[in-house]
C-alpha cells in the first residue's frame, strides 16, 4: 500500500500546484477561502461516516475490554482482568481450539483441494462451466449456507442420515450437528462448499500469468506432470499463493454466520469460534467487557497473520 | 498460441478423466442446491413421509404455496424488502461519497492527500467484532437502534472505505488533460466531477455496486445486533430467526425462505458472473493491503 500511495502523492501535489485553477473563481477574499475549502467538503461525508460508525466503535472497543460492563451501570475500569479470566475460560480454549480445526480444515479442503483443481481446470475444455459451477455458492449468504446444511446433517430428519438410512448403511449415521467436534468439521464442509470457488478463481488468474517456457522446457526435459508441477509451477505460483493463504486465514478466524444459522454455537458452547464466543458474551450474556476482550484477541490474532502475510510479499520483492 | 495450447491438451495423458473427475465434483457441487429446490416444493407431511428424502415433489407449484408462506407469515418479505433498500441506497451512497472523497483526493488542493485515504481506509482492518458493542450502545443512545436510517448509516460507511481504494485508483488512470480542458471551456471543480470524471468510471461503478449489494444483502451479524422488528430488520436475520423453528415451521417453508434470501445474489451472479468473479480479483487486491 504505502509503495504505490507515495509517487501518486507526489504526482497530485505536483500537479495542483502550476494549473491555473485559480482563474475560474472569484477574486474576492471570500471566494478564495470558499475555494480553499471545498476540496475538504468532497471528503467531509466519508470522514463523517466511517469516523462515527467504525473508527469509533473500535477505539471504543479496545478502552471497554479493560472494563466491566452489563451495559446498565457506567463500565468500571478493571485493568487486565478480562485477558487473564481468558485463559481460564473452558469456553474460550474451546472456541480457540475450533478456530484452530478451522483454520486446518479450511487450509487442507479449500486451499489445498483449491490449487489443485485450479491446476486440473486450467487446461479443461470445460474450464468456463466447471468454474461457475462452483462459484455459484460463493453467492449465497453465509446464512442461507448454514439453513440449507442444517437440512442436510441435522440429526432427527436431516437428508444425509434419511439417505444413509435408506441405502441401508444406517450404521454409518451420526449426531453430525450435536457431538463435538463433529459438529464443527461438519460445519466446515459447509463452509467450503462456499469458499472453494473463489479460491479456485483466485489460484486460476494466477495460473494464467504463468510463462508457459520453462513448464514447456520442463516437459522438453522428460519431467512428468507432478515434476512440472513441484518444481515449477508451484514456485511461480507462489505470490498468489500467498495471498489466498491469507484471505482464506483471515476468513476462518472471522467464521459466524455459518455457526450461528447451523448451531448457534451449541450444544452446550462447544462448536463456538471467537467470533461467536464474542458476540455471545456481549449480546446473550451481556458482558460488554468481556466480549470486548475477545473481539480484541481476534484483532491480534488478525494482525499477526497480516504482518506475517504482508511480510512474504515484501520479501517476494526482495527477491526479485 | 491457441495452437500450441490445444496440442498441449490433445497430448496431455489422462486429460479427459480429470474432466470427468471434476466433473464428477461438480454435480456433486450442485447437489445441495437440487436438494433445496426440491424439498421447498413439498408439504410438510410430504417431507416427513418421505424416508430418503430424494423422491421428487408430488407437485412442484407447492413451491409458491411455501415462498408466499414464508413472505407474509413469516416476516420473509418484510426482510426482503429493507434488505433491498439498504442494498441500493447504502451501495449507492457509498459509492457516491467514494468518488467524492476520491476525486478530492486525487484532482483537488487538499492537503496530505494521502492521510485522508489511509484514515478512511482504516475502516477495513479491523474485524467486524470490534465495532459491535460500541455500536449497540450508539444506537441505542441515539434512537438510531431498529431504525432504517441506522441501518443505512452503517452500511454505507462499512463500504465506504473498499469504494474509496477503487475509486481513488480508478480516478489516477483518468488523463488529466480532460480535466484541463473542461476547465478551460469553464467548467467548475464539481462540473467535472459530474460530466466527465463519474460519467468514465461507470465501469468500477457497476462492479462495486454489485459487489456492495451483495455484501448489504448477505450480511448477518450487524442486522442481528442493530435491529430487531420487522420492516426493519434486514433478510438474513428473518431467516436465521426463522431456522430457530426449523422443525416447528417446517422444513420446507424453511427451505423457501432460504431460496428467497438466495434468489437476488444467484440472479445477479447467473446474469453478472463474469464482472463477479473480475471484482473478487480486485477485492483481492484490495485486502492485499488490508489485511
Amino acid at each position: 500500500m504505502a509503495s504505490d500511495a507515495k509517487p501518486r502523492k507526489a504526482k497530485a501535489g505536483k500537479a495542483a500546484a502550476p494549473e491555473g485553477t485559480e482563474v475560474a473563481e472569484a477574486s474576492r477574499p471570500f471566494g478564495r477561502l470558499a475555494a480553499a475549502a471545498a476540496p475538504y467538503l468532497y471528503v467531509t461525508p466519508m470522514v463523517l461516516l466511517v469516523g462515527v460508525f467504525l473508527l469509533y466503535p473500535a477505539a471504543d472497543t479496545m478502552w471497554l475490554s479493560l472494563t466491566k460492563w452489563n451495559g446498565i451501570y457506567p463500565p468500571t475500569f478493571i485493568g487486565f482482568d478480562n485477558y487473564l479470566n481468558l485463559w481460564t475460560d473452558p469456553v474460550f480454549i474451546t472456541a480457540s481450539l475450533n478456530t484452530v480445526y478451522w483454520v486446518a480444515g479450511v487450509m487442507l479442503l479449500q486451499t489445498a483441494l483449491g490449487l489443485a483443481l485450479a491446476v486440473l481446470l486450467n487446461t479443461s475444455p470445460l474450464a468456463e462451466l466447471y468454474k461457475r459451477i462452483l462459484y455459484l455458492p460463493a453467492a449465497i449468504s453465509g446464512a442461507a449456507i448454514g439453513v440449507i446444511w442444517y437440512a442436510i446433517f441435522n440429526n432427527q430428519f436431516g437428508i444425509l442420515n434419511a439417505s444413509l438410512r435408506f441405502v441401508g448403511l444406517g450404521a454409518l449415521t451420526q449426531a453430525w450437528l450435536t457431538t463435538p467436534p463433529l459438529n464443527t468439521f461438519s460445519m466446515i464442509v459447509a463452509a467450503v462448499w462456499q469458499g472453494l470457488g473463489p479460491t479456485i478463481i483466485l489460484f486460476l488468474v494466477g495460473l494464467q500469468t504463468i510463462p508457459r517456457d520453462p513448464i514447456e522446457a520442463a516437459q522438453t526435459d522428460g519431467a512428468n506432470a507432478w515434476q512440472v508441477f513441484r518444481y515449477v509451477t508451484l514456485p511461480l505460483l507462489r505470490p498468489i499463493t500467498v495471498v489466498v493463504v491469507g484471505i482464506n486465514l483471515i476468513n476462518s478466524f472471522k467464521v459466524f454466520d455459518i455457526i450461528w444459522t447451523m448451531t448457534q454455537g451449541g450444544p452446550y458452547r462447544s462448536s463456538e469460534t471467537l467470533a461467536v464466543t464474542m458476540f455471545r458474551d456481549s449480546f446473550v450474556s451481556f458482558e460488554f467487557g468481556y466480549g470486548a476482550s475477545v473481539a480484541m484477541v481476534l484483532t491480534v490474532v488478525t494482525f499477526a497473520v497480516a504482518v506475517f502475510y504482508i511480510r512474504a510479499i515484501f520479501q517476494r520483492l526482495e527477491v526479485q | 498460441m491457441a495452437i500450441v495450447t490445444a496440442r498441449l491438451k490433445e497430448t496431455r495423458p489422462g486429460g479427459w478423466a480429470v474432466t470427468v473427475l471434476v466433473g464428477i465434483l461438480a454435480v456433486a457441487w450442485l447437489v445441495p442446491l437440487w436438494l433445496v429446490v426440491v424439498t421447498a416444493m413439498k408439504t410438510t407431511p410430504e417431507y416427513f413421509h418421505d424416508a430418503s428424502q430424494w423422491s421428487l415433489p408430488e407437485n412442484p407449484l407447492q413451491l409458491f404455496a411455501n415462498v408466499s408462506d414464508a413472505w407474509f407469515t413469516s416476516g420473509m418479505g418484510a426482510g426482503f424488502m429493507a434488505s433491498l433498500l439498504y442494498g441500493v441506497v447504502a451501495a449507492g451512497l457509498a459509492i457516491l461519497f467514494a468518488s467524492l472523497g476520491a476525486y478530492s483526493i486525487t484532482r483537488l488542493r487538499i492537503r496530505w492527500p494521502f492521510f485522508w485515504f489511509v484514515l478512511v481506509f482504516s475502516g477495513t482492518i479491523f474485524p467486524f467484532q470490534m465495532y459491535l458493542i460500541p455500536l449497540f450502545k450508539l444506537y441505542q443512545d441515539t434512537g438510531l437502534y431498529d431504525t432504517q436510517l441506522g441501518m443505512i448509516f452503517f452500511y454505507t460507511a462499512i463500504a465506504l472505505p473498499f469504494c474509496l481504494f477503487v475509486m481513488r485508483g480508478y480516478f489516477a488512470t483518468i488523463p488529466r488533460e480532460l480535466q484541463e480542458a473542461a476547465r478551460i471551456d469553464g467548467c467548475s471543480d464539481f462540473g467535472i466531477f459530474r460530466r466527465i470524471i463519474l460519467p468514465l468510471s461507470w465501469r468500477p461503478i457497476a462492479v462495486l455496486f454489485l459487489f456492495q449489494f451483495t455484501w448489504i444483502w448477505n450480511d448477518l451479524l450487524f442486522g442481528l445486533v442493530l435491529s430487531t422488528s420487522d420492516g426493519v430488520r434486514p433478510i438474513t436475520p428473518s431467516l436465521a430467526g426463522l431456522q430457530g423453528q426449523f422443525a416447528h415451521s417446517g422444513p420446507p417453508l424453511v427451505l423457501a425462505a432460504a431460496l428467497l434470501a438466495t434468489l437476488p445474489t444467484i440472479a445477479l451472479f447467473l446474469l453478472l458472473g463474469r464482472y463477479m468473479m473480475r471484482g473478487l480479483t480486485l477485492t483481492t487486491a484490495g485486502r492485499a493491503g488490508s489485511d
